[in-house]
């Protein structure tokens, strides 16, 4: 990995991450709207390295590892491309079709958060700053 | 032959005569079929001093090698012609059945000339073809005739229905198919109408279908139906729509707004979206024939001022053309306008566009009560658009409505007071909502470029700047930035030959964004045993772009016409582009010296034309 010491630290960042985007309330309603459950597997980098969302009926809650129900939406990427892609440096749409992400489900409710990534972004930067790994922030 | 059938219908309808002509199988070879094909056979005839309206005019319907494989994305076929909207070429793709049904009955094409006395339909039926009356239909409504149609001759023939605009030869009239599938851009139902030609109806006893290398085809057929399905985007297509990614397109400042003076409404593309429409209004998903995306939506507004029964609902175009366009985010209005202009066979696309610069002109006092027999035209106003003005256009109906009929290049024109300015199109094409200052610098270039005038579907450099795109074989392995000229000109001489190719086989953009390079050259190997390589079909994609370009220089168009107009250049206001300037004139030279093109003329230089095997074709342009 180009970005983390280990498998641990992804998911430290971007469970912090979804912490500090639930207490944005423009962000938040575009969370609640995705309405799936959603895990987030880098195992590719680890068996450990893998966090989910829980955005439906009006749930925000996220937890690491595997969820223990069958996820609507599955994305498998590497941690250092989900840390370019919460840095807004990663064009979602390209990282599909080079394969860099794979898909499986529906991503009608993720492609409503897709505009947001942009405000997304200043939420990590600002995450990365508080765990002490400014030198992971993108420029 | 294989794939295609070889065999061409020629109606000449003054005379009332059928025959059934095969052109030259090397045509097949060079330029595939579909709008290639279609032009070729066009520059044959050698009408370049005909008017569209004139009964010497042709039009020519045409199948690509794959219509009627039982492969996804391959229902569509072509209509090409001189434009009555533009005056130039014209092509225009239309999804559904009726391409694999003609197939079946035994044609690639059908060549219409002249014009009846009374009005008529065509009806082919295997080796059957008959020009039937049609009185009974004239004046009448698409979804009417249609379903009359069906009565009359059986469910499962398959139909393409003119409307009240195409009969009062409406410059930008569509044809539609089934009631749902349109030849929406470029005027051709009008040219349709002043054959008095109300409909085409094909029926087949049979499914023939011949290929060349059935046990490679069905190989490949079955790889790509798989992957075409559980293609993420084409998922995405299904579950929403083509305008599922309405208001991602927002906030990247793709989608026009009030005649392209803003880029950015965050309430539009939340009301706007796919996603609302699946929630909303959605009944239905429907397909084009043998079709695992099943893009297409099926509608009904229960209740309030824009109620519709349910049938065939909008697609982005139309979503947009008929809500941010004109200052709307009422859905349930944008639900109703696409079906009241199916009905009366307007191009959502130049009606939408024609009524947004109207709006403007209003705004600013150069259409005045007086121009308007005294319609307010307002931003959003969608009561007066549906009920006043649409209807209005399509029986050119007082002073407005005659106006609004022309397109709106004819009508700035005709208004002057600097109107012309802020018209947004290509070639007096109506731009589709894709603004290139939000899209992606290298559609302004390809819009500019296109033969057929401002297109999002005469090439793919709209997927190529949104990254849908990845053709490492021919030399596309960058990662285009959209809002900059970078790789631009270099993306868009792939991207005319790619839509010279997509728009010839007739294959739809969105299920063939997942066929390699490598399987696009083996599906046409395999299907039509055109023995190719990737450089040959390349070669082929890029002659079709060069030979409409021909055609258009012998209407009198050249370099000064591959321009955009002062609003669509301009730096967006608003949004993601913001401020940002387009290197226009930087890409368009550049492009020019990669295709080799006089930057006088605007077309191949005469050596480059030999090159190409179009020796014939140069020496009637040099």
């Amino acid at each position: 990995m180009e970005y983390w010491k280990d498998e641990t630290e992804p998911i430290k960042a971007f469970l912090k991450l979804f912490e500090s985007t639930r207490e944005d309330k423009e962000l938040s309603t575009g969370l609640k709207k995705v309405n799936q459950l959603i895990w987030f597997d880098y195992t590719e980098d680890g068996p450990n390295c893998s966090y989910y969302w829980d955005c439906r009926d009006g749930k925000l809650e996220a937890g690491a590892g595997k969820p223990a129900e069958k996820p609507d939406l599955i994305m498998s990427l590497s941690a250092d491309n989900a840390h370019r892609s919460w840095s807004n440096k990663l064009n979602p749409v390209m990282a599909i079709t080079r394969r860099k992400i794979r898909v499986k489900g529906s991503a009608t409710g993720l492609l409503r958060l897709a505009p947001k990534l942009k405000k997304v972004a200043v939420h990590y930067e600002k995450v990365l700053k508080e765990l002490g790994w400014e030198d992971k922030i993108l420029k | 032959m294989n794939g295609s059938t070889g065999n061409v219908i020629d109606v000449d309808l003054t005379e009332r005569s059928v025959t059934v002509a095969s052109p030259p199988e090397d045509w097949y070879l060079r330029y595939i079929g579909g709008s290639g094909l279609a032009a070729r056979l066009f520059w044959e005839m050698g009408h370049f001093d005909t008017d569209p309206f004139s009964p010497e005019a042709a039009l020519i319907f045409m199948d690509g090698p794959f219509a009627g494989l039982k492969l996804s994305g391959t229902s569509r076929m072509s209509v090409g012609g001189r434009s009555p909207l533009t005056g130039n070429w014209g092509d225009s793709s239309c999804g559904g059945y009726f391409g694999p049904e003609l197939r079946y009955a035994g044609y690639d094409g059908i060549v219409l000339r002249g014009r009846t006395e009374a009005p008529s339909l065509l009806l082919i039926e295997d080796d059957r073809i008959e020009i039937v009356d049609a009185a009974s239909c004239w004046g009448k409504g698409i979804e009417e005739v249609n379903s009359g149609l069906k009565e009359r001759f059986g469910k499962n023939h398959r139909t393409l229905v003119i409307g009240p605009a195409g009969e009062n030869m409406v410059r930008y009239a569509l044809i539609l198919s089934e009631g749902h599938h349109a030849f929406g851009r470029a005027g051709f139902g009008a040219v349709m109408g002043s054959k008095n030609l109300k409909a085409i109806v094909v029926k087949s006893s049979k499914q023939r279908m011949k290929v060349a290398d059935p046990k490679r085809y069905e190989k490949l057929r079955k790889e790509l139906n798989t992957r075409i399905k559980e293609n993420l985007t084409n998922s995405v297509l299904r579950e929403s729509g083509t305008a599922a990614n309405l208001e991602g397109a927002m906030f990247a400042g793709d989608v026009p707004i009030r005649n392209f003076t803003s880029n950015f409404s965050e309430e539009m593309g939340e009301a706007l979206s796919g996603a609302t429409l699946t929630e909303k209004f959605l009944t239905r998903r429907w397909t084009c024939m043998y079709c695992t995306v099943g893009c297409k939506r099926i509608v009904a507004v229960p209740e309030g001022p824009f109620a519709i029964p349910e049938g065939p609902g909008p697609e982005y175009e139309t979503i947009a053309a008929f809500g941010a366009l004109l200052g709307s985010q009422d859905l349930a209005a944008a639900c109703k306008a696409g079906r009241i202009c199916n009905d009366l066979g307007l191009d959502t696309i130049s009606a939408g566009g024609t009524i947004a610069w109207a709006m403007e002109a209003f705004e600013k006092g150069h259409l005045t009560l007086k121009d308007t027999g005294g319609v307010k035209l307002l931003w959003g106003d969608m009561e007066t658009v549906i009920d006043k003005v649409l209807p209005a256009i399509a029986r050119r109906e007082g002073i407005l409505g005659e106006l609004l009929s022309l397109g709106s290049v004819a009508a700035a024109e005709r208004t002057g007071k600097g109107s012309m300015d802020y018209t947004c199109h290509s070639k007096g094409l109506e731009a589709p909502m894709h603004d290139p200052r939000g899209g992606g610098h290298g559609m302004a270039l390809t819009y500019a470029v296109s033969p057929r005038g401002a297109c999002h579907v005469a090439d793919p450099m709209l997927h190529m700047e949104m990254g849908a795109c990845y053709y490492p074989e021919i030399g596309i392995e960058y990662e285009p930035d959209p809002m900059t000229d970078a790789h631009k000109p270099e993306a868009a001489v792939r991207s005319v030959e790619l839509g010279g190719i997509e728009n010839s086989a007739c294959f739809c953009e969105f299920a063939d964004r997942e066929v390699s390079i490598p399987e696009w050259v083996e599906l046409f190997n395999a299907v039509a045993g055109y023995g190719w390589d990737v450089e040959d079909m390349m070669r082929a994609g890029r002659r079709v772009f060069y030979l409409k370009r021909l055609i258009n220089y012998r209407y009198g168009r050249t370099s000064r016409d591959d321009t955009l107009t002062p609003r669509m250049l301009e730096p967006a206001r608003d949004g993601e582009p913001k401020g940002i300037e387009i290197n226009f004139s930087g890409m368009k030279e550049r492009f020019y010296e990669l295709m080799d093109m006089d930057p006088e003329k605007g077309i191949p230089r005469e050596a480059t034309l030999r090159e190409y095997g179009m020796e014939e074709e140069a020496r009637k342009v040099w």
